[in-house]
């Protein structure tokens, strides 16, 4: 294809994958790596480890599956929604394949259903489970896995839709969010795609078909007429142009950025030609000059899961999922309940005079670990920040390379180093570069301010 | 960043948006002044959004029209136990407070309000609530947002809008200033002062040209610094023997209260009550969130008096949308259209306004509106905020009476 944006990228004079792209890679593909992370990928070279993030998943999926089935009823609570959330945490934080995760969350976010309605935590934990088995595949497949999903029967009012009494919530939204977006039908092309969904019902964890309730009459959708049912809606949605604009805009949002117009259309058309196969996509897009350009780098706001998550695969922080649960839901992002049908705005919307203050307030937090965990040290800061730097210069640009890469200014490199040396008291050079408790204590400090950054935040 | 200069000599900024090319400099220029007016005028103006669309037609009942009990078999509310406010139309029997501040003469109650060729979508109806426009392409402003950049101060220590919400409304979103949320902004000051506090804030905040993302949430923090060292004031000085209702709504109220008792100089609060999407079994739900609607703003009404502030207080209350006139097969209500506005204030002149819409003849199985909801905005932003509704608005709404014109 004549594609500029979306053309692989290749290194410019004096240019490589190095640090700065390879971590940028990690943290839009997945939530953020430690610095043995970032210098693999920088080793692998960047095809190797795009590739890498559609290995083969089935190990982990047996390992968990394994391990959930012995903690349900147990340790994890499938009927409590803290539970559940804290068990995707978990796996968020844990797991050897990122972009899945990331994806389940992009599309969580897409197919937004909230607990609070559906009021039956293990139907929203096996929806979870449906969404991330369909993650990097066919986006026809989940879209019609989602309109005979449990939770989202109860979510959107299928369960109550039939041929005597249409219910027109989830047609609606199938259109208006989930495929095509506003403007690309008509209200009639609602009510009809209602009939035909009518009778897709329910009972208990289970998808069922009642004839009987299904209204088998002609449906007009978008032009076309026939005994229409849901699968038909699915499939004429599907070849609506608008349909991969849509979805290449979305995708393109959570992984990339805004797009500019041009990239949008060429997005569009590179969708459109994998017949929404959304692994083919994202492979082009993390391998493409668009991806590594000045246009993406730094350029989105980190949502809670990609600030907190972020943060504690990066300095393999060891704290209860739960807790992480409660800083997200304080920073705007309680799983599995999204604010509304709409899912989460995103980027701005996430940062307002509440959101704010509770993201410092887990930079603060977290760098005031201290002790063992059962699995290890809290915050092992001291095995990438070794406490034998005794210069504030060294131990600044250490701070500086696994955080930012390098990219804080030198104007807060320079408050830094005064802060590593300055108590509430007055100076404290010479203690600082003598004095190993001193160093651990205000080592902390610079972190807890880094983390606390808006650049930071800007990932 | 626009300045408040910037908007008096040029009028660039906050309404922008209203680029429909003849007139424009007249308008400027007209914004201008009424911005310098409304300087001196301190009344506030509390919003209260009912997310979800609030039933209209179960909230102002018209007991006579068979119609209705025909419509809603399973839902509609007995004649006899409908809180009359006319020989034709009552509130729902669990808006009592409320229905006594109408007999005090301080609720004015619009009737089918609305806008032309409705949307059903929460989403979309919502917007256009919120920015006052039914253009395309929404602008990116609110209406409160653009009221805000035209007449809050340059002082960066007047919080002049606030939203007691989980998040910031698209009412608010302004282009010259921030418009802080109130929840958790304690967590941030309250604590001793340290050197690394110090420098946070003053790296947190600085001015920058840098990329677009940091520079934006620099923004944000320098706003988050400045109202919560307020609030915190405002919070230790309130005393009031008002009990609120024990929920969401009542707790936002109460904290509205606190905020216009300190003279912070507020104009604008924003306050939201969620649940009212009920598309099924409606009726117990929908008569507990009315009740909690009433009540709360019945003590925040008590709670004004008492502060004395009750002549400086107008509390307006919408929703995105009403429901469809018959029930659906679930005891519920679909999405509709035009619903039931609420005005409530010593200041202003009490009754029913508007006229209510036929239940013969409908839109698509919806209330026809008979009030454009933004001739109530401009009621509120000439006779009570004092400040030119035109520019604001894009167009000129005749006002309503419950203000003086």
């Amino acid at each position: 294809m004549l594609a500029s944006h979306f053309a692989p990228w290749t290194p410019g004079p004096g240019e490589s994958f190095d640090s700065v792209l390879a971590a940028h890679l990690l943290r839009r593909a997945g939530f953020g790596a430690s610095p043995e992370e970032v210098q693999q990928a920088v080793d692998q070279g960047l095809e190797a480890t795009v590739e890498g993030y559609f290995a083969d998943t089935s190990e982990e999926d047996a390992d968990y599956a394994r391990v959930f089935d012995s903690l349900a009823g147990s340790i994890v609570d499938l009927e409590d929604p803290g539970a559940v959330q804290a068990w995707w945490i978990h796996r968020m934080v844990h797991t050897r394949h990122p972009l899945r995760e990331k994806l389940t969350l992009f599309w969580h976010g897409h197919f937004a259903t909230n607990y609070n309605k559906v009021g039956v935590m293990p139907l929203m934990q096996r929806q979870l489970e449906t969404l991330r088995a369909h993650a990097w595949g066919d986006f026809p497949d989940l879209v019609l896995a989602m309109a005979r999903d449990p939770a989202m029967l109860i979510w959107l009012d299928g369960q109550t839709n039939t041929k005597e009494h249409p219910n027109e919530n989830f047609a609606r939204e199938l259109m208006e969010l989930f495929t095509c977006g506003i403007g690309n039908y008509a209200e009639c092309d609602i009510l009809e795609a209602a009939r035909a969904f009518s009778g897709w019902h329910r009972e208990g964890a289970e998808f069922v078909f009642h004839a009987e309730e299904h209204d088998f009459d002609r449906k007009t959708i978008l032009g076309r007429s026939g005994r229409f049912d849901g699968g038909d809606v699915v499939d004429i949605l599907m070849q609506v142009p608008a349909t991969p604009r849509f979805m290449a805009g979305k995708l393109l949002r959570f992984f990339a950025g805004e797009p500019a117009p041009d990239v949008l259309d060429e997005a569009a058309r590179l969708l459109d030609s994998t017949q929404l196969n959304i692994k083919w996509f994202l492979r082009e897009l993390f391998l493409s000059r668009h991806f590594h350009s000045e246009a993406c780098l730094r350029k989105r706001i980190a949502s809670p899961a990609e600030y907190v998550i972020g943060t504690v695969r990066t300095l393999g922080i060891r704290v209860p999922a739960a807790e992480l649960r409660d800083r997200m839901t304080a920073m705007g992002q309680e799983l599995f309940a999204p604010p509304n049908v709409k899912g989460w705005d995103g980027e701005q919307k996430w940062i307002n005079s509440a959101t704010w203050p509770a993201r410092v307030a887990f930079a603060q937090d977290v760098s005031q670990l201290d002790g063992e965990s059962p699995f290890g040290r809290r915050l092992p800061l001291e095995a990438t920040v070794p406490l034998d730097l005794t210069e504030p210069e060294d131990v600044v640009a250490r701070l500086d390379a696994i955080l930012m890469q390098g990219g804080l200014d030198e104007g807060v490199r320079a408050a830094l180093r005064e802060l590593l040396v300055t108590t509430d008291d007055g100076a404290v050079a010479d203690t600082y570069r003598g004095d190993e408790g001193v160093r651990y204590q205000r080592n902390r400090e610079a972190l807890a301010t880094i983390l606390s950054l808006p650049e930071y935040h800007a990932i | 960043m626009i300045t408040r200069r910037d908007f008096l000599g040029y009028g660039v900024g906050g309404i922008t948006f209203v680029s429909m090319g003849c007139g424009l400099n007249r308008l400027l220029a007209r914004a201008a002044e009424g911005a310098a007016a409304a300087e001196k005028n301190d009344r506030v103006l509390v919003v209260v959004e009912l997310s979800g669309g609030n039933d209209g037609l179960n909230t102002l009942i018209p007991f006579e029209d068979p119609l209705y009990y025909q419509n809603r078999p399973t839902l509609g509310i007995a004649k006899e136990e409908v809180l009359r406010l006319s020989d034709s139309v009552g509130l729902h029997p669990q808006m009592g407070g409320l229905a006594e501040q109408f007999l005090e003469g301080g609720l004015a109650v619009v009737q089918g309000a609305g806008y032309p060729e409705p949307d059903r979508s929460h989403f979309r109806s919502m917007e256009i609530w919120h920015t006052a426009s039914t253009a395309a392409t929404a602008p990116a402003t609110g209406w409160l947002g653009r009221l805000l950049d035209a007449v809050a101060p340059e002082d960066l220590d007047v919080l002049s809008g606030l939203a007691l919400t989980g998040g910031l409304p698209q009412a608010l979103g302004a282009e010259r200033i921030v418009v802080p949320v109130v929840a958790q902004l304690e967590a941030l000051v309250g604590t001793d002062g340290s050197n690394r506090e110090k420098l946070l804030k003053k790296l947190s905040t600085a001015e920058s040209a840098s990329a677009a993302p940091v520079a934006f949430m620099r923004r944000q923090a320098q706003a988050v610094y400045r109202a919560a060292e307020k609030l915190q004031d405002a919070a230790a000085k309130y005393q009031s023997p008002v009990e609120y209702p024990g929920t969401g709504l009542g707790e936002q109220l109460r904290r509205a209260a606190q905020i216009i008792a300190a003279d912070l100089g507020v104009r604008v609060l924003y306050v939201s009550q969620d649940g009212y999407d009920t598309h099924s079994d409606q009726a117990a739900g929908h008569a507990a969130l009315l009740e909690d609607l009433s009540a709360s703003l019945a003590a925040f009404q008590t709670d004004l008096t008492g502060l004395k502030r009750e002549d400086r207080v107008a509390t307006m209350v919408f929703s995105e949308f009403g429901r469809r006139v018959d029930e659906n097969g679930s005891r519920g209500t679909d999405h509709g259209a035009a619903s039931t506005m609420l005005v409530l204030g010593a200041g202003l002149t009490g009754g029913l306004y508007g006229t209510h819409p036929s239940l013969a003849q409908l839109g698509d199985g919806d209330l026809i509106y008979t009030t454009d909801f933004r001739t109530v905005y401009a009621t509120l932003l000439d006779g009570w905020l004092g400040c030119p509704s035109e520019p604001l608005l894009g167009e000129k709404f005749a006002p309503l009476a419950f203000l003086p014109a």
